[in-house]
């Protein structure tokens, strides 16, 4: 498969990309490199061990001193899961809807390129800007070794693979909304919405009772909300995460066949 | 053979019908002129050509192919600028152009380079910092880059200087000698008098005349003004057929003669004329009169 347009979306985003790994590399650095200061913190562990509502919002796993605990409240719970998606549902958004918007999807569109071409080419650039972000955090965090951060290997490649693929998963639901509509702010409104659904019910449902069942229909409970740094990456979690992204790159290649370009 | 058909060719976008029922063929090596006012459907045609968007109705073929369903296969014979041609504004020309070339397969920019030199491009700059004229030029080199088969131009002078549109009607008339197809929309009625071997009007997303250029003048109208000595009557030339009285004065009438003009000169002949004055056939009068949506102005031979 030709790589033309992958390679000039990456370009053409480059600046924010590097950006925004660059800044989310340099947060992680802090955060690891302030772990010492807080590990022995008893009052830090007192504040999420009789609460869990506290402990839920927090996205603590067990102590929130411990390094699975600390690394989970301050990065892989929140932190990371939004920049991944600000940069992936943007791009979602962007990469059809929001280059036929403008006008620029014509140069590629009048390339002899089919759109399912066209459309696994941009699904690979966006894998490509997740991959890069997920990639930069865990080096980071590997870095944390030397500041008493150890975390087993397999569990911090698996929740770097779930929060890589759960940015891929929003970035197609911006991709096909985008390819359905034509309309990059419908996409990116649409996409975000369930982002931050999916974030809320993951949160809270350790918390609320009636919102236990929902966890299993938000994609941040499967990449970061069930213990994957104490436990890994369950083959559940990660078949979930590659059907839905699969399933949407689909409804993605329907809805784009269908679209009407400037 | 035909290089382009269309057959009953319809586009409706909601409630609003943009092209409806075209009917046209081009052919290899032809100049095809598309002309129409803003908004009469000439770009939605020229998308439906591209494989960008699906005809709601009919049917349309480039080189024999859907251009929908052989989209890829039909595009690589194919060359296209669009009406709102938009580049990405921080890739200088010369990345747009190994961009294109790369995803065209072609191997060297020998061709890229004499284009470039010829229209005067500037390649090394972003777009953004680009007059629109110097963009156009880019979209000029990008469409005939890889010396396609089929050209499909959507305003293409759009911008340019009374040079560079001299100069880029001479790489079209190059091109269509060489056996390409050119099939260009315009709304510059000199232009495509010069470039285009045959022309079709589009209004209201309909076809309204597809002709020669040499066939469009024939039944354009000739204006005659005549002066006479006493009163004129505008009455003394209505009974004759292909006549109309365009303006009168107190001694002078004009009138816009389709056909032959001897029964105007022995009507004119029994009133004592003083004066006559004749102007070949006005194209561009024609084509405003399409445009304008006024019968009583169309030939009705030319319909």
């Amino acid at each position: 498969m030709r790589a033309d347009v992958t390679r000039l979306d990456l370009r053409l985003r480059r600046r924010s990309l590097l950006g925004f790994t660059a800044g989310m590399g340099l947060y992680t650095l802090i955060v690891v490199a302030l772990y010492p200061q807080f590990k022995n913190s008893l009052s830090l562990d007192q504040l999420t061990r009789h609460d869990s509502a506290i402990a839920a919002l927090f996205g603590a796993t067990g102590t929130l001193t411990s390094p699975a605990g600390w690394l989970n409240a301050n990065i892989y719970a929140n932190f990371l899961p939004l920049i991944m998606f600000l940069i992936t549902i943007s791009y979602g958004a962007a990469c059809i809807a929001g280059q036929d918007e403008d006008g620029t999807l014509s140069l590629t569109a009048a390339l002899p390129l089919t759109r399912r071409s066209i459309l696994l080419q941009k699904s690979a650039s966006l894998a490509a800007q997740a991959v890069l972000l997920g990639a930069a955090t865990m080096i980071c965090v590997v870095a944390g070794h030397g500041f008493g951060l150890a975390i087993p290997a397999a569990h911090l490649g698996g929740i770097t693979i779930a929060v890589i693929l759960a940015g891929i998963d929003f970035g197609l639901l911006g991709l096909s909304i985008g390819c359905w509509t034509g309309s990059r702010g419908t996409a990116i409104g649409i996409a975000s919405a369930a982002a931050a659904a999916s974030y809320l019910i993951s949160s809270l449902a350790p918390a609320i009772g009636w919102l236990r069942p929902a966890r299993y229909a938000s994609l941040l409970y499967w990449s970061v909300g069930n213990h994957q740094l104490t436990s890994g990456l369950t083959a559940t979690a990660f078949a979930v995460l590659a059907a839905t992204g699969i399933t949407l790159l689909t409804l993605a290649g329907f809805g784009f066949r269908r679209l009407d370009l400037r | 053979m035909a290089v382009i058909t269309a057959a009953g060719l319809s586009k409706t976008f909601g409630s609003r019908r943009a092209v409806d029922a075209l009917r046209f063929e081009v052919g290899k090596g032809e100049v095809f002129g598309f002309l129409g006012p803003n908004g009469a459907g000439k770009s939605t045609t020229i998308r439906l050509l591209m494989g960008l968007c699906r005809p709601t109705a009919g049917a349309v073929a480039v080189l024999g192919l859907d251009p929908v369903r052989d989209g890829a296969a039909v595009r690589r014979q194919v060359g296209y600028l669009p009406g709102e041609l938009a580049l990405h504004p921080r890739l200088t020309g010369g990345q747009h152009v190994r961009y294109v070339a790369r995803a065209r397969g072609l191997t060297g920019l020998g061709f890229a380079d004499t284009l470039a030199d010829r229209f005067g491009a500037v390649l090394d700059r972003p777009v953004r910092t680009l007059s629109k004229g110097n963009r156009q030029k880019i979209g000029i080199i990008l469409a005939v880059l890889a010396r396609p088969e089929v050209l499909i131009l959507d305003e293409p002078t759009s911008g340019l200087d009374p040079l560079m549109q001299t100069e880029f009607e001479r790489l079209v008339r190059e091109l269509a000698d060489d056996g390409r197809t050119v099939f260009l929309s315009s709304h510059e009625l000199d232009q495509v008098q010069r470039m285009a071997d045959r022309v079709a009007i589009i209004r209201d997303g309909q076809l309204v005349v597809t002709d020669t250029v040499a066939g469009l003048r024939q039944s354009a109208p000739r204006t005659i003004e005549f002066a006479f000595t006493g009163p004129a009557d505008p009455g003394w030339f209505s009974a004759i057929d292909g006549v109309r009285v365009t303006g009168s004065g107190l001694r002078q009438l004009t009138l816009a003669v389709n056909g032959p003009v001897a029964p105007v000169l022995r009507a004119a002949a029994a009133h004592d004329p003083v004066d006559i004055t004749a102007r070949p056939a006005d194209l561009d009068e024609l084509f405003l009169a399409y445009y304008r949506h006024d019968p009583a102005k169309e030939p009705a031979d030319a319909r």
